[in-house]
């Protein structure tokens, strides 16, 4: 069976390097780019423009597609990928979204419309939600356990839905002979990518998910995390993770990246509220690493400091590209099966890790 | 300034795809697979002086915002209204998905809310709501979509949505909240266009010398079968004239021939 290697998209905005956090490209910072300034005016150009970019480099690199996650402050991914989806050819639009925005019906039409769009492209993230305050900030009152069994409800309904004329009344949803018109029906149901490391979590993820997808940890604790889906999964699904990579020519390079990034990291921020496991999670790995970023290597080339340098979680890969490579075989022998990769700028780092890193994957060994 | 040289034509885009016509079996078929019909039809609208279109909702057909995003990015001119019905997704989303639109087609997005549905679709939408309290939901959409679009703290409780510290940020509130388009000549259907809309959208047919003096300050529409009956409801005040065409670039042609000789 071969890897399904995706490419992270920034909805958040770009950096153009991890040496400064300053998000210019796509408009979130004054004085960027997409959308520009030329003599004085704006340039016509917006962030989807240089989303377009990102998406064609990662389709020409060697990954089948990109994960387009949803935060408040960030663009949202379903007007990304309608907005795309005829400007790429084989690229896969993961849209990362929580059940309580849309309706399953709704989100059926919606997903059903891209997916004639696209010739089957669509493929969903789906989040539980945070919890705590950004749920509140959605509209969103439901509680966490419930958040799972709503989640869970929700493809039900879908997927009744997607499949013919359904009638149902839940807890969370009711719908009567609901289905999908001609127009929309008989497309590819998208692939499932679940997250969440709570118990209820892995509960919905071991019914729902063809894929279980986490952040990166240390590798010894995603073992652990994967053990626990697949003891309480029927049907284990199979294993995503999302990492960031920093992967220079040599290790020296590629740590003074870091360093310089850590030099000028703004302090005291990536406190984040809310009731996701995820998050604290990581934070339970991390000890207070004070002014040396290399502290924070818990395990060769896998560093804990990346959330202190752009939005994002905390662990990712540094070092030449063969020892990237070799932790993402790594990976793969610990059973995962898919990636979503991510660098920072995205547009470049997406050329530079097609031409150097994935070229040098081995493969499962065992 | 007469009230005609205002007027405003909109293409309503088509929602379903035509089956494509049946070539003899010795003529080379290369043609793609996947087919554009909306997007075709709104580019000749772009490209022929249209001002905007509609995607309708249309529950045998694509989903609106969907094809509206797609139509969005491959016009340049064209303001386009999505229509859907507020159980679709929550107000935080929907202002949500319509900011990141607003933002990549530099603020040409329209709302049309469908309010009043046939009750046997909106059961098949998952929407069991109905009568007066459809009205009093809309109300609470709108109030709270554009609550949370002029930033933040927003907070909100009522019958159907709750919000705490809501709000969007900058780049996401910047751009102009979509222009609203409501419908329907029921006291309750003209309050709402009085708190909510900036344009109110009549049927052809219903009595609009009576109904446009009830909606002082905002612009009003109407869907015509035809151009021949614009001058009629132009006379009446009506600037923005809603067609159904299969003929958009010619007819985007001849209206705007129509405005030089005038």
């Amino acid at each position: 069976m071969t890897v399904d290697i995706y490419w992270r998209i920034h909805m958040e905005g770009d950096q153009p390097s991890l040496r400064r956090r300053v998000r210019s490209r796509g408009g979130f910072a004054p004085g960027g780019t997409a959308p520009g300034a030329r003599d004085g005016q704006d340039d016509g150009y917006s962030h989807a423009d240089y989303m377009a970019e990102v998406a064609g480099a990662a389709e020409e690199s060697g990954f089948v597609g990109g994960l387009l996650p949803n935060f408040p402050h960030t663009d949202d991914p379903w007007a990304a990928a309608a907005t795309l989806a005829r400007e790429t050819t084989s690229y896969r639009f993961m849209v990362a979204f929580q059940p309580g925005f849309l309706h399953p019906v709704q989100a059926a039409r919606m997903t059903a419309t891209l997916q004639r769009a696209t010739g089957g492209r669509i493929v969903y993230n789906v989040i539980s939600g945070g919890g705590g305050p950004a749920q509140l900030w959605w509209g969103d009152k439901v509680e966490h356990d419930d958040r799972y069994a709503r989640t869970s409800e929700f493809l039900d309904v879908l997927k009744g839905v997607w499949h013919g004329s359904h009638t149902h009344h839940g807890r969370f949803y009711r719908v009567e002979n609901a289905g999908l018109p001609e127009e929309l029906a008989g497309q590819p149901f998208p692939e499932i990518f679940l997250s969440g490391s709570s118990p209820a979590a892995i509960d919905a993820a071991g019914r729902h998910a063809d894929h279980y997808l986490s952040w990166l940890e240390p590798f010894e604790a995603l073992a652990e995390k994967f053990d626990a889906v697949r003891a309480h999964s029927a049907t284990p699904p199979r294993f995503a993770v999302r990492v960031d990579l920093l992967a220079r020519e040599s290790e020296e390079e590629a740590w003074a990246e870091i360093e310089a990034g850590w030099r000028a990291r703004p302090r005291g921020s990536g406190a984040q509220e809310g009731d996701s496991v995820g998050v604290r999670r990581s934070r339970a790995f991390l000890a207070d690493a004070g002014d040396d970023p290399r502290a924070l290597e818990v395990a060769p080339n896998v560093w804990g400091g990346f959330s202190q340098l752009r939005d994002g979680p905390a662990f990712g890969l540094v070092g030449d590209y063969h020892q990237v490579a070799e932790r993402l075989d790594q990976l793969l022998d610990l059973g995962v099966d898919a990636f979503i990769l991510a660098g920072i700028p995205h547009l470049e780092e997406a050329r530079r890790v097609g031409r150097h890193v994935l070229p040098l994957l081995k493969g499962r060994t065992s | 300034m007469t009230t005609r040289s205002t007027a405003r034509f909109h293409v309503v885009l088509p929602t379903r795809s035509p089956a494509p016509a049946a070539l003899p079996p010795f003529v080379t078929d290369v043609r793609p697979a996947l087919a554009d019909s909306a997007g075709r039809a709104a580019v000749a609208a772009d490209l022929s002086g249209w001002a905007g279109a509609l995607v309708p909702f249309d529950p045998d057909g694509q989903e609106s915002l969907t094809v509206a995003a797609g139509v969005l990015r491959r016009t340049r001119h064209l303001r386009v209204a999505a229509e859907f019905h507020p159980a679709v997704a929550t107000p935080v989303y929907a202002a949500k998905l319509s900011a990141s639109l607003q933002r990549f087609a530099a603020g040409r997005l329209g709302w049309r809310l469908a309010v009043d549905l046939d009750p046997a679709v909106a059961r098949a939408q998952g929407d069991f709501l109905t009568g007066a309290a459809r009205l009093a939901r809309a109300d609470e959409f709108l109030t709270v979509a554009k609550g949370v679009w002029r930033g933040g703290p927003f907070d909100f409780r009522g019958d159907f949505y709750e919000v705490v510290k809501g709000g969007f940020g900058a780049p996401l509130s910047s751009s102009p909240f979509p222009e609203v388009h409501l419908s329907g000549t029921s006291p309750e259907a003209l309050e709402l266009s009085r708190r909510h809309a900036d344009v109110h959208v009549f049927s052809a047919g219903d009595d609009l010398a009576a109904l446009i003096p009830e909606l002082p300050g905002l612009r009003h529409g109407v869907h015509l079968p035809s151009i021949d009956a614009a001058g009629e409801y132009a006379a009446l005040g009506v600037t923005e004239f809603f067609l159904r065409t299969d003929d958009v670039y010619r007819l985007g042609e001849h209206l705007k021939e129509r405005a030089v000789d005038r």
